[in-house]
């Protein structure tokens, strides 16, 4: 096994020329890309950490708006149901108010009908006994001379005294 | 013991072996790291953008782990270099190796084959020529050449200072200790890496001359070895950020 100096210096030669074609061509852009990638890398963490954090609190906001609205819901329910019940209330005072009313006029209707009624009736039958009692108190009459005689002073009389 | 194909030319060794393996090696890293970056892409990255970017951040935490991030950020793609240079270079030997035997004097490129120069008739010289190319101790001592002139520039460049102190301390009489260690750093780094990989190789050729007995050693063997030359990837790499940052880089702690 010999050493040769002249192997010494080629590989030192063959060394330095690969050394520099690498850097050359190879290892500069690598580096370059590796370091674009880092950041790239280190951007899309801080981008995903704002997202999330967008998100946590977009979730947040919506959670509050859905629980607000909750609430409106209930309390429109609960008004409503409240409204609801005043106007079923009302509606009904209404309607007794207006059976009460109705009632009450039916019944003086019907009351003033009878009266009408009972009067027209005491005034006919009025009349029919006035005709049926001056025809029997013509024919009476015309029998019975003394009755008519007697008759006739009786309402002298009385036409006398209450004159 | 195989011989490597050395021609001499203008005077210099020049080992055929050694230098095609470098290339294949430097081919094969520079081939993966284009076709990771072919498509690169911010959004949607492919399974080679994603594996290549799986190698970057291993090898920010090797840098991470032995200096600040922000200090270490230029070697990164010095401990990418490296890491993927080795991990390639060692597993190149494992599923094949290329040898020739010369029985008389071969010619390449109109050169001889210093191994086979003198072949005369009845000797025969193997000549090898895929293999690791980090099983040469040549190459993996380029390598730690280049980890200890950097550390050294870098340490003298960026850390004037504390650079010098350091071979002072604790007392002055170290200094013959420090230069030792500073020099024994390289030294071990080459041989640790070579010693591994040869090792790797040898063993391979000794279950290879077991025949159809060997398989199961083969395919035990052969796992082991990319875990190792993976391990020895790692170890190269991460030691060589543990002593730029020694050297060069100066923490406020201490």
């Amino acid at each position: 096994m010999q050493v040769l100096w002249e192997n010494i210096v080629i590989t030192m030669l063959a060394f330095g020329i690969l050394y520099w074609l690498l850097n050359k061509f190879a290892f500069g852009k690598l580096f370059e890309v590796m370091e674009k990638r880092r950041e790239l890398v280190l951007g899309q963490l801080e981008e995903a950490k704002q997202t999330r954090e967008q998100a946590n609190a977009y979730v947040e906001e919506q959670k509050e708006a859905l629980s607000q609205a909750r609430q409106e819901a209930y309390e429109i329910i609960e008004q409503s149901k409240q409204s609801s019940s005043k106007q079923a209330r009302d509606l009904l005072e209404q309607a007794k108010q207006d059976a009460t009313r109705l009632k009450n006029e039916a019944i003086r209707d019907i009351e003033n009908e009878r009266s009408k009624a009972v009067e027209a009736l005491r005034g006919e039958i009025g009349t029919f006994s006035v005709n049926i009692a001056s025809k029997l108190i013509e024919r009476e009459v015309e029998n019975n001379p003394e009755e008519q005689e007697k008759l006739v002073n009786q309402y002298l009389k009385e036409v006398g005294s209450k004159s | 013991m195989h011989d490597a194909p050395i021609i001499m030319l203008g005077g210099f060794h020049l080992d055929l072996s050694a230098v095609m393996m470098l290339l294949v090696s430097m081919l094969i890293v520079f081939v993966i790291c284009r076709l990771a970056v072919a498509n690169l892409s911010v959004e949607n990255p492919s399974k080679m953008q994603n594996f290549m970017e799986w190698v970057v951040e291993f090898v920010q935490g090797i840098v991470g782990s032995t200096m600040s991030l922000k200090k270490g950020r230029p070697f990164i793609s010095l401990g990418l270099t490296l890491i993927l240079f080795i991990f390639v270079s060692n597993l190149l030997g494992l599923p094949l190796g290329v040898i020739t035997e010369a029985h008389k004097p071969e010619m390449v490129f109109g050169k001889v084959i210093e191994a086979t120069a003198t072949l005369k008739d009845g000797e025969h010289a193997h000549i090898l020529w895929w293999k690791s190319p980090t099983a040469d101790i040549a190459v993996t001592a380029g390598l730690a050449l280049v980890v200890f002139i950097l550390m050294n520039y870098l340490g003298i460049k960026n850390n004037r200072k504390h650079y010098f102190k350091h071979y002072l301390e604790p007392f002055p009489i170290f200094l013959p200790l420090n230069i030792i260690e500073n020099v024994s750093k390289p030294i071990a780094l080459a041989i640790r890496l070579f010693a591994n990989i040869f090792a790797g190789e040898v063993l391979i050729a000794v279950i290879i001359k077991m025949g159809y007995l060997g398989i199961p050693f083969m395919g035990i063997w052969q796992g082991f070895s990319i875990f190792v030359g993976a391990l020895q990837a790692y170890i190269f790499t991460i030691l060589t950020m543990v002593y730029i940052s020694q050297y060069a880089i100066h923490e406020e702690e201490h």
